[in-house]
């Protein structure tokens, strides 16, 4: 078994075992109720963190994905409130302004080689703003929240039995991206880019098309939570999503992918947010005091973090020593 | 016969034991403020603690949704799966945590919101007259600048209700009754009294005459102070806060702030914590409409800071 699959099975029997404990520490963990608010919750930060994935796979950072979220939530709420457009019309829009704003992220990184992360922190200031503008306001001139009561638009918060639509709409796009990270040749292209981009692009890959694609799919990703996360709540509120970065990133890093670029998938990412949704949802169930919390949680992801890293560092001195051992073996039968 | 004797006591035996066990009923009760780190929701906790805890049978438990709405509505989903009986909730927004208050409703757990009324009718809100203790300061500035000046405002964060609710009663007031002093600046400063500083600061510098400046919680009120102290103005204007906390109390005695409108923290909690028990134990039945508890407000200024108690500062 290779190194990296293992290590994904460590995660998921910590997974596991953190599950295991939680369920007899506070019997309430394990109801049909309580899994299903669990995978909610993953889901919504699960499919921005699909979108961060490809753009760390390519070593870059999408610091706007938490405005987007606001920005996106915001049209939808102007055209629910002074609009009697339906649903199926302004849904699209709003994904498709997710998806322009990651293209004027990749445009300003590519065309103008300016760094990730400066590009992105700057369009995140700016929707920010864009979106306390846009926010509906009373007549007084202050934000007001405005409470969604269109059917059309809350049936994306709903159940399917006992799964969330946001669930379900989840790991079909988890899997949906994973094929396309593997199996096609633009998924090629994006480890590629990732990993050496002037290589790549000597051997013909159009990279600064694959980076614009990889962040207008990462928009994509935060307007869909958005729609999701605005149907939930049954409002949508300028500062929706602002902050949630952290969140997503930890999710991705705990899954294996680094920072570095050219390595990571999906299915790290799925299991990284699902641990974190897991240790979030079940540290509410501790019966610890709200100080306490934040620094379990924290203690928790570096005992994790440290776990893998170890073993990749065991894994590797073991894969050299065995390397090194065949050749002695080979020269000794010469 | 001597059987059936043995039968009738055995029963009778059941009976009372499933009785007693009846009257001791375990009962939760989730508290979820917008923050844990504020004097406010401190306050409110321990006048929430000390009513319940004359409660053998019932546990109290505290979570922290960090200001953010979307933390606190998973907060309210995972207080109805792990069966809370009562829910003593801040709401951040009052939108935002309607559905999540009728899904608790739904499922017969009852909700006591503070501060900030939610949209869908719950058991009952205990809560400060935000707009009505704006106003009253409103007044009181325009009486002590007999009608004209200038005056800043250091908001909350937009969409934040409570702290809009003061801003609106403040405006109303100067609005209606002193139509001549003027509202030369009104910035947010986060509730945060470092941020009160910095926006105080700017407010300073581009006003050469500021009369009155009104924070909408005791935080930002600090912070102007600070502001106008190290500018060496503070003798020329007039700072008025909101909530009444322990250390502006204080100051108002040292004379640095001028006002702030004060609330009982401890008995609003105890408030809400009392309605609670008598809910549990059927003594109070829930209406079709919210039960609207209004806790008064009181403007603290240095004459009459001392009519409130030590131990109802908080």
């Amino acid at each position: 078994m290779s190194v990296s699959a293992i290590r994904r099975l460590i995660l998921i029997g910590l997974l596991i075992a953190i599950g295991i404990a939680l369920s007899i520490a506070n019997p309430s963990f394990l109801t049909v109720d309580n899994l299903m608010t669990l995978l909610q919750e993953a889901s919504l930060t699960g499919i921005v963190a699909i979108g961060f994935t490809l753009i760390l796979i390519t070593a870059g950072i999408d610091m706007s994905i938490g405005a987007v979220i606001a920005i996106t939530s915001m049209i939808c709420i102007n055209f629910i409130s002074y609009t009697q457009l339906p649903a199926y019309i302004y849904i699209p829009i709003a994904l498709a302004m997710g998806c322009a704003i990651g293209w004027v992220n990749g445009f300003f990184i590519t065309h103008f080689k300016l760094p990730e992360f400066i590009v992105t922190l700057a369009t995140r200031g700016i929707l920010a703003g864009l979106a306390l503008i846009a926010a509906v306001k009373d007549s007084q001139g202050f934000v007001k929240n405005v409470f969604i009561q269109d059917e059309v638009f809350l049936a994306f918060g709903e159940t399917v039995g006992p799964v969330y639509i946001v669930t379900i709409v989840f790991f079909v796009l988890a899997f949906c991206t994973q094929f396309f990270l593997k199996r096609t040749r633009a998924g090629t292209n994006v480890y590629a880019t990732g990993a050496n981009p002037t290589a790549a692009r000597l051997s013909g890959i159009n990279t600064d098309r694959t980076l614009i694609g990889v962040y207008m799919f990462s928009g994509f990703c935060a307007a869909l939570t958005s729609i999701f996360l605005s149907a939930r709540m049954m409002t949508a509120m300028p500062e929706f999503g602002i902050g949630s970065e952290m969140d997503v990133i930890a999710s991705v890093i705990i899954g294996g992918t680094p920072f570095t670029g050219g390595v990571g998938d999906i299915w790290g990412t799925v299991i990284g947010t699902l641990f974190l949704a897991l240790i979030k949802n079940g540290i509410l169930k501790l019966g610890l005091s709200p100080y306490i919390q934040p620094i379990v949680i924290g203690g928790i992801i570096v005992v994790v973090v440290v776990l893998d890293v170890w073993y990749k560092d065991f894994a590797e001195k073991r894969a050299a020593r065995s390397a090194r051992q065949k050749q002695m073996q080979s020269k000794e039968g010469v | 016969m001597t059987k059936a004797k043995w039968m009738a006591t055995f029963i009778a035996l059941l009976v009372m034991a499933t009785g007693a066990v009846q009257a001791q009923t375990a009962y939760k009760i989730g508290y979820l403020p917008s923050t844990v780190g504020q004097a406010l929701t401190q306050a409110w906790r321990s006048g929430i603690e000390k009513t319940v805890k004359a409660q053998p049978n019932v546990t109290l438990q505290a979570l922290d949704a960090q200001m953010k709405a979307e933390i606190q509505v998973t907060m309210m989903d995972d207080f109805i799966n792990q069966g809370y009986n009562v829910i003593i909730l801040q709401p951040i927004d009052a939108a935002a945590l309607t559905a999540s208050v009728k899904k608790a409703e739904g499922k017969g757990i009852h909700v006591i919101t503070l501060n900030t009324d939610t949209i869908l009718p719950h058991a009952a809100c205990v809560t400060m007259d935000d707009t009505g203790a704006g106003y009253l300061v409103g007044e009181t500035i325009g009486k002590s600048l007999n009608g004209k000046g200038n005056v800043a405002i250091l908001q909350s964060p937009p969409g934040a209700q409570a702290g809009v609710e003061r801003e609106k009663g403040f405006r109303a007031a100067l609005g209606k009754l002193y139509p001549n002093i003027k509202i030369v600046g009104a910035q947010n400063a986060a509730w945060n009294k470092d941020k009160a500083i910095e926006i105080m600061n700017s407010f300073l510098q581009v006003n050469k005459e500021l009369d009155a400046v009104f924070a909408v919680n005791d935080n930002m009120a600090e912070g102007a102070m600070i502001a106008a102290e190290s500018a060496g103005r503070l003798g020329q204007i007039k700072i008025w806060g909101f909530n009444g906390q322990k250390s502006t109390l204080a100051l108002i005695e040292q004379g640095k702030i001028t006002g702030t409108a004060y609330t009982n923290a401890y008995s609003q909690g105890a408030t809400a914590a009392k309605y609670a028990l008598d809910l549990l134990s059927g003594a109070k039945k829930k209406g079709a409409k919210t039960e609207v508890i209004v806790v008064p407000p009181f403007a603290a200024t240095k004459d009459t800071v001392a009519q409130i108690k030590a131990e109802d500062r908080w």
